[in-house]
């Protein structure tokens, strides 16, 4: 409302004034001599003109912005004062050549600076609002390419031009990045990371034109004053994200090298963990990095400490299980003694459920079932925890597609002779599968057996020190030397079985050992398909049979105490 | 998909929706804009504040997690750690690296495991128990030290204020 009234006030006054030229000399030419000799007159028309420019921004902005929201309002209030300020200092540096021409290229110029603003917030805006219109696409399309026309026009005042041209090319990129993360359905999380370089670039141009431009104004007028403030901030801000690129790439650097991704059966996935062992996303990580090195819960300084990943993997309790776990939850085949194997590798064993295996032992698999469904969330955790043993996963799934591919069609009699002879080549193919069936699951065994015997090794060593079992990983590990290799072929099937299931940490739990004594220690853990004869018992004769060091003796009689609980549930 | 600040704010506002705490209602003041929040905090019991009901403003950073936003009291307030034009100063707030008051440790600063949920009850523990030491309003400081029945008789009169009930 007041806008309007000032600006008919200055209609009607500019009217008036060149009504009176014109009555006091009724021709054109004249008119317009009288009216620049008179300074009122002038004084007149400069409000209007600058009246008509007020007005012509005001459409252009209601054009390309539509409603300015307050917080955009408030910036460019607070910029344009700077900005008018700063244009009176300049006017003082270039008061030779003060006309006319300067003050409108001037006013042009803030005018432009003015929309560069006001597309630098709207493009901020994008990432903030839930809902984009198409219109504001197609406003924020429709101004980049007309300010950079404009600029190539006014490029007389040429640093100004090009910081501005910078400035254009910052909001260009900007706008980018934001329609396309936009655009995708997944958080982009390198998004961050581009925006942050392009503003370390753009800073560093800027940076180097500020510092041409004053440069160039000492030579050729004098100080010039009112490029000191612009420059100063251009300068503060490279220089912070010159800091923050540096330092959020150090702890980045730490995160990636120094400390561990979390384990697939920690989180699902994408995770990085903190020497403190805080767990979070790497990309949000990296977009606080760039603020603070910090941990965001416990405020640890992660440059500053020295990373133990080394330590840190053992050293953690609860929840969280040592990466060996991935491999031994596999192993959750019904009965009992591996499961204590298991349960002693979960790292923060107490001595009270160290020492007496017996009397834990009914709970042990309820207590087993939220360790296995959160190591193996796929078809494990579905299976109930009954009878039916659970083979790891590899090998269950090669067997039901083998099942599937070698079924034998119910009627005989129907097939052709050609189909008769293609079976009886399936069928050999049949044999050699189950063979190979047969062997994986016998190194399976064994690994079972090994863990077994590491358990022992593990109690022995506990109840022969009880210091030790507050440290269970460790614990003395004793590997068995491989004693009586009944099946030869045994050794061969390790090989071809080991490489996609175990990682190196595991190779020690898979070396060969005695056949027999696997099949009987997770006796009822096969199918009919793979029966093996095989009790309890045996192991118990078969133990006693093959000579023995005092080593053996001593997992002999904690194989014994095993048994015994063991058939008890059979 | 939407920038992380904003994603970040919607889950909080569907949190804050699903399952508000006691005495405290947060949400955005349109929904067009996520970056500027209405709360409402009701004074706690058993404190000179009991039964008022506080309307707040919270404005959000663009970077949101990773800074804190500002929170402002849209009511008179009188309390030593609000300043007089509603400003709320209270550690949780402020980020590490600036410290208005220069005592705070950074353990307690702003952290991007902070949320809104927290800042409001931080704000509710703030009103039940008043830090003198930090002194957003020096006056209302010293009179909470100095003059406790004076304090609470103002506290009273926001009270009644805020709930429309004349003094």
């Amino acid at each position: 409302m007041r806008s309007l009234s000032i600006s008919l006030l200055s209609l009607t006054l500019t009217s008036i004034v060149i009504a009176n030229a014109y009555y006091q000399k009724k021709q054109f030419y004249p008119s317009v001599v009288y009216i620049t000799k008179s300074n009122p007159s002038m004084a007149v028309i400069y409000i209007q003109a600058f009246i008509c420019v007020w007005i012509s921004g005001k459409i252009m902005r209601k054009i390309f912005f539509g409603q300015l929201r307050t917080t955009e309002f408030e910036h460019l209030m607070e910029r344009s004062w700077y900005a008018i300020t700063e244009t009176c200092l300049a006017f003082t540096v270039f008061r030779d050549d003060f006309n006319p021409k300067f003050v409108a290229l001037f006013t042009l110029l803030l005018f432009l600076k003015s929309f560069h603003w006001l597309a630098e917030d709207r493009v901020d805006y994008m990432e903030r609002s839930p809902v984009i219109s198409w219109l504001f696409h197609v406003r924020v399309l429709s101004l980049l390419p007309p300010a950079r026309l404009a600029l190539t026009c006014t490029s007389s005042s040429s640093p100004e031009h090009a910081i501005l041209l910078t400035v254009v090319i910052n909001i260009a990129i900007k706008y980018a990045l934001h329609s396309v993360d936009l655009n995708s359905e997944m958080p982009w999380d390198n998004k961050a990371v581009f925006l942050l370089y392009t503003e370390l670039i753009m800073g560093l141009i800027k940076v180097i034109f500020y510092v041409a431009f004053v440069a160039i104004m000492v030579r050729i007028y004098t100080l010039p004053l009112f490029a000191f403030r612009p420059m100063y901030y251009t300068i503060r801000n490279f220089k912070k994200a010159l800091s923050d690129v540096i330092l959020s790439r150090r702890a980045i650097h730490n995160m990636n090298t120094l400390y561990p991704d979390a384990t697939p059966e920690e989180l699902i996935a994408a995770d990085n963990k903190l020497p403190c062992n805080h767990i979070f996303h790497t990309s949000c990580l990296r977009s606080w990095f760039q603020r603070q090195q910090t941990c965001p819960t416990c405020r640890l300084n992660i440059l500053r400490t020295p990373a133990n990943n080394n330590n840190a993997r053992p050293a953690q309790q609860g929840p969280r299980l040592p990466p060996q776990n991935v491999f031994m939850n596999q192993f959750l085949i019904g009965p009992n003694p591996i499961q204590f194997f298991n349960r002693q590798n979960l790292g923060n064993m107490g001595p009270q459920q160290q020492q007496p295996p017996q009397p834990a032992q009914p709970d042990q698999p309820n207590q087993q079932q939220p360790a296995a469904s959160g190591a193996a969330p796929g078809a494990a955790a579905a299976q109930p925890q009954a009878a039916v043993p659970r083979f790891p996963s590899c090998i269950s799934r090669s067997y039901r597609s083998w099942l599937r591919r070698r079924c034998p069609p119910q009627n005989l009699a129907t097939l052709s002779p050609e189909e008769l002879q293609r079976m009886e080549g399936n069928e050999r193919e049949n044999v050699e599968a189950r063979i190979q069936c047969l062997r994986n699951i016998q190194v399976l065994l064994d690994a079972a057996v090994v863990m077994m015997q590491q358990y022992n090794a593990t109690v022995t060593a506990s109840t022969q020190s009880p210091h030790s079992s507050s440290q269970p990983n460790v614990a003395p590990i004793n590997i068995p030397q491989p004693s009586t290799l009944l099946n030869p072929s045994n050794h061969n099937a390790t090989a071809t079985v080991t490489p996609d299931q175990h990682d190196p940490a595991q190779t020690a739990a898979t070396a060969p050992s005695t056949s027999t004594r696997a099949s009987s220690s997770t006796d009822g853990g096969t199918s009919t398909e793979f029966t093996k004869p095989s009790t309890s018992k045996e192991l118990e004769t078969e133990a006693r049979e093959s000579p023995m060091t005092p080593e053996e003796e001593v997992r002999r009689r904690r194989l014994q105490r095993f048994q015994q609980p063991a058939e008890a549930q059979q | 998909m939407a920038g992380s600040a904003l994603r970040r704010l919607m889950a909080e506002y569907k949190q804050l929706t699903l399952n508000p705490p006691e005495g405290i209602i947060a949400g955005p003041i349109n929904e067009e804009n996520f970056f500027e929040w209405e709360a409402l905090i009701t004074g706690p019991e058993g404190t000179c504040f009991e039964g008022g009901v506080f309307p707040a403003k919270l404005i959000f950073p663009p970077d949101y997690p990773l800074s804190p936003p500002k929170m402002q009291f849209t009511c008179e307030m009188f309390h030593p750690n609000i300043y007089s034009d509603g400003r709320v100063c209270i550690s949780i707030l402020h980020a590490p690296g600036d410290d208005p008051m220069g005592y705070e440790s950074s353990a307690e600063r702003w952290s991007p495991v902070q949320s809104v949920e927290k800042i409001l009850l931080s704000v509710v523990s703030m009103l039940a128990e008043p830090n003198d030491e930090s002194g957003a309003n020096v006056d209302a400081a010293k009179m909470w030290r100095e003059n406790r029945e004076e304090f609470n008789n103002i506290a009273e009169k926001i009270v009644r204020r805020t709930l429309g009930i004349p003094t």
